[in-house]
Formats: C-alpha cells, structure tokens, sequence
C-alpha cells in the first residue's frame, strides 16, 4: 500500500464538497434552510475526514478525455453484448472459456484501474486479477479474446494518460 | 414517448431473460458471471433508460441518471471481485474435453 501525505488542497475540498452536496440535494429533494444547510455541514465534514488519503486533484484535461473515452466503450460493450447473446442463445453453447494473461505497457495506477474496470465491463471478458501492469483475464471464447489481444482499448487508454508522470 | 419507452423497457427485459438463461446454461462461475454482466449492461440499461423516458423530465430522471452512473462503476467492481475470489480459492475454468 502507498500512501502519501499531502497538504489538502483548497480545489479537492470544494470539489468533493460540492459533489456530494449536489448528491444530497437530490436525495433530500427538500429546499428548505436547515435541509440544505446540514447537507452542506454533512458534505464539508465527510470531505475533511477523507481528504488525507485520497490522492484526487482535478485535471480537466484528463477527466475531459476519459469522458470522450466513453461512448466508445458504450459501443464495445454493446457490440459484445450482443456477441454473448448470440453465444448463450446458441443451441451448441460455442463457448471456450479460459484464463489468458495480459501484459499491458500502461505505466500508470489509474490507467491500469480504468483498463481493468473496461475489461470487465465489457460482456465476455472479466479482470481476474491485477499485479502491476499484468493481469489475468478470464475471457468465454476466442472472439473475445482476440479483441482483448488485439490491443485497441489498451492504446486508447494510454492516449489518455500520454501526458501523464508513470508511476506504476 | 409512451411507446418508445415501452420499447426500452421490452429490450432490458429480454436482455435480462437472456442472462438469466445464461446462468442457467453456462458451466461455471467464470462464465456464469459473464451472463451476469450482461444483465448491468445491457439490460439494466434499457430498462433505466426506458423507465427515464416514462416520466417527464425533472428530478426522477437525475436521480435515474445517478443510479445508471453508480450501476456502472460498481458492477465491474463486484463482478472482478467475484472472481478472483474463485481464482485464488483454485478454481480452474471449465474445459470442453473434460465435461
């Protein structure tokens, strides 16, 4: 485990309290004064007690990408979606499940966090476990596999993080 | 608006029946929980999307938007901790020959 202690920022306390208030306020759907000013204290009080560990400081360049990364994973996942309907609709259940491993060149945490999740998220191919940039995936058949071999999410993720310092 | 998301809300009902066959079908827990996945992806989605659509816009269809949000980046978490439990417990993935 790798923790680091870091001085709070003033950005990570007002963005995280603001994201949680706004998730209040949609929850409590009251807007009276004392609702809204307790969701402010809950919010403010929850951020400062976990504003030591998390390692959070926005970068807009990065989230901006990660959400334009998005509906191309949208579009995987429905494409084989449909690809495993096919299979488990299929009266010879074509399946050759097996366990590959994935050596991956992204060199950071959170790219091999999102990598992982985009793997698992997607019908057909599951993260077993990571170690580094190494990890073991379980995949149904070869199609899935081949699109997992065929390295195009994983050069995706890492045009993401190119501008970012590895630290993998 | 009525129709359409009747239409959304039949696509995620199929999609569920599809996985829920698939866990019944599919040999072990790794590919079982591959129908699982399927359910979170498609069929949840559907059937959230066709469910936003019903109501006018306002509140609900935030909070609908939440929950899609929340579905999503918890279900990779469950489904990836589902198994590598079975993998470290020793599991060995199903095999064509040996069935």
């Amino acid at each position: 485990m790798l923790t680091r202690s870091r001085p709070i920022s003033s950005e990570f306390l007002f963005f995280k309290t603001m994201t949680l208030f706004v998730f209040w306020v949609l929850l409590s759907a009251s807007f009276d004064w004392i609702h809204l000013a307790l969701g402010l204290a809950c919010s403010f009080g929850v951020t400062w007690l976990n504003s030591g560990h998390s390692p959070f400081i926005p970068k807009f360049g990065l989230w901006l990408r990660i959400f334009l990364y998005l509906p191309w994973l949208f579009y995987k996942i429905v494409q084989s979606s449909l690809h495993l309907t096919k299979l488990i609709l299929d009266p010879a259940l074509p399946i050759e499940p097996q366990l590959i491993s994935v050596e991956s060149k992204l060199n950071h945490h959170a790219a091999i966090v999102l990598f992982g999740n985009s793997i698992t998220l997607t019908p057909g191919t599951i993260t077993a476990e990571v170690d580094h940039n190494k990890l073991i995936v379980h995949a149904i058949d070869n199609v899935s596999r081949e699109d997992l071999e065929s390295k195009q999410m994983e050069s995706k993720i890492a045009e993401i993080f190119k501008d970012e310092k590895p630290d993998l | 608006m009525e129709i359409l998301s009747i239409i959304f809300i039949v696509g995620g009902l199929f999609f569920l029946i599809v996985a829920a066959i698939g866990v019944i079908r599919l040999p072990d827990v790794f590919s079982r929980s591959h129908a699982v996945s399927l359910t979170d992806s498609l069929g949840a989605f559907l059937m959230l999307v066709g469910i936003a659509l019903h109501d006018e816009l306002g509140k609900n269809t935030l909070k609908i938007l939440v929950v899609l949000a929340l579905l999503y980046i918890l279900n990779p978490v469950i489904a990836h901790a589902t198994i590598r439990a079975a993998v470290r417990a020793g599991l060995k993935p199903w095999k064509k020959e040996n069935s």
